[in-house]
């Protein structure tokens, strides 16, 4: 940070707090040395479960892959290790940055993880269920904007429940209602590309979703602010 | 009970015992037979929970512009009764899915969309029963009794943005509504009739709600240290005790 004659954007702001943020959690490894291998148990105790029948697994992966990510992914984004304590936060106060930068911060944050925690699931759901992948291409925009939206639905949601006990099951009962257009537009474009349909549609759905989230969680922020 | 507060329960009573007496005399529908009877209660049902969650949404935002204690309760109170008509709008819906689809539940946008609203609002109360503070609970329930109502139009909007089984709005629409007008009257009946019901249990949940902040602060109170109670009284020479 500088000082205030120079004081940083806030778009300066929040890349420095994201980047605190993986910090801490490359130190901790919670989300991706435990939420990730977590996901990937959970994708292979399904076929246990429905029956490891080749041609139905194929067809189902891509579906069971995009709740895997949905679900765990929320874990990720109320993940302990980059929790701010009230020292933390009322440095950061002090130090003039608001609390849409240091939503926006951590949603970021959360954004890049599960980035990485979908590009590790992958290759888990290819190996395991074999999913035909014609139009793999549309997989990149689906990948951003489930990590986006899913990145700001999770900030928001811990915002919510932050220093409650409850916190990390409160979280995704927030979440997981409200990520099912992102759910619905992940698992369809592939279905689109794969029958020769328009994928844009979907990923239009998705673009909206992740900007009225986007909007809801920039009305919120100074709402959310709390005094001690 | 003053007599004044006597009269919106009253009111309810007449009401649902004309509504049902409505749903009882209406025509039978020409598809479905009898099975329609189910409408007089699965339809109000569904207008209260949407009249709850816009009480939710205006109570949650009155809270934050004007931080009165009263627009949580309110809100509070309104969104469990507005989780309990959505359960049972779902449950009755459900019962008339039976037979006419063939199924208890249909992957259905409209059942679907309902059934995330309901999943919302219990978050809503969940997110109500992890806070203590009393503030900072009424502060987050707003901002989330706030966006949760983004909900309420994508529900309604289901049966026309999508292909659905569930039938299109027949009388939230633009022109003439699409229901026989006996028909139409014992629905308008039974919708005033959940309304008046809907306000009653309203009123009642926000007054126990006052009730027990009221409790709860006294017994804060009791507990607390006045000042001077580290004071003791001045001990003259010769009159002691």
């Amino acid at each position: 940070m500088t000082t205030l004659a120079g004081a940083p954007t806030p778009l300066r702001q929040c890349v420095e707090l994201a980047g605190k943020d993986l910090r801490a959690e490359a130190r901790a490894g919670e989300a991706l040395l435990v939420t990730v291998p977590f996901g990937a148990i959970g994708l292979l105790l399904v076929p246990l479960a429905v029956g490891t029948d080749t041609p139905l697994l194929r067809e189902i992966g891509p579906g069971l892959y995009w709740v895997v990510v949905l679900l765990f992914g929320v874990l990720v984004t109320l993940r302990a290790s980059t929790v701010d304590g009230p020292a933390q936060l009322d440095l950061l106060r002090l130090c003039g940055v608001g609390p849409g930068t240091r939503l926006a911060g951590r949603a970021l944050a959360n954004t890049v993880l599960l980035l990485g925690v979908q590009a590790l699931l992958g290759p888990v759901a290819v190996v395991l269920y074999d999913p035909d992948l014609s139009g793999w291409p549309w997989l990149a925009p689906a990948a951003l904007l489930v990590a986006g939206g899913l990145g700001v639905l999770g900030a928001l949601a811990d915002a919510l429940a932050q220093g409650l006990a409850g916190r990390t099951t409160l979280g995704p009962l927030l979440v997981a209602p409200l990520a099912v257009p992102l759910l619905l537009g992940a698992t369809q474009v592939l279905t689109a590309a794969r029958y020769d349909r328009t994928a844009w549609p979907w990923l239009a759905l998705m673009l909206t979703a992740d900007l009225l989230t986007a909007l809801a969680a920039a009305l919120c922020a100074a709402h959310l602010e709390e005094a001690r | 009970m003053t007599p004044s507060d006597a009269r919106l329960p009253i009111l309810a009573g007449v009401a649902v015992i004309a509504g049902q007496a409505a749903a009882l005399f209406a025509p039978p529908d020409q598809v479905q037979g009898e099975l329609v009877r189910l409408m007089y209660v699965h339809v109000p049902a569904a207008w209260v929970a949407y009249l709850s969650f816009a009480i939710t949404l205006g109570a949650s935002g009155s809270w934050l512009w004007r931080r009165g204690p009263g627009a949580d309760r309110v809100a509070a109170a309104s969104a469990e009764l507005g989780v309990f008509f959505t359960g049972l709008a779902i449950t009755l819906g459900s019962i008339w899915g039976k037979p006419t689809w063939g199924v208890w539940w249909t992957w259905d946008p409209r059942l679907v969309t309902t059934a995330l609203m309901f999943f919302v609002y219990l978050g809503y109360l969940a997110l109500r029963r992890a806070i203590v503070d009393p503030v900072a609970r009424a502060r987050r329930c707003a901002v989330f009794g706030v966006a949760a109502f983004a909900q309420v139009p994508v529900v309604h909007m289901s049966v026309l943005w999508w292909r659905t089984l569930h039938q299109p709005p027949t009388i939230l629409r633009p022109g003439d509504p699409t229901i026989d007008h006996a028909m139409l009257a014992a629905l308008l009946i039974n919708l005033v009739a959940f309304t008046l019901v809907f306000a009653v249990l309203l009123r009642a949940r926000v007054r126990l709600a006052a009730a027990e902040d009221a409790l709860e602060a006294a017994a804060d109170a009791r507990g607390r240290e006045l000042a001077g109670d580290a004071v003791s009284a001045p001990k003259l020479a010769g009159f002691g005790v």
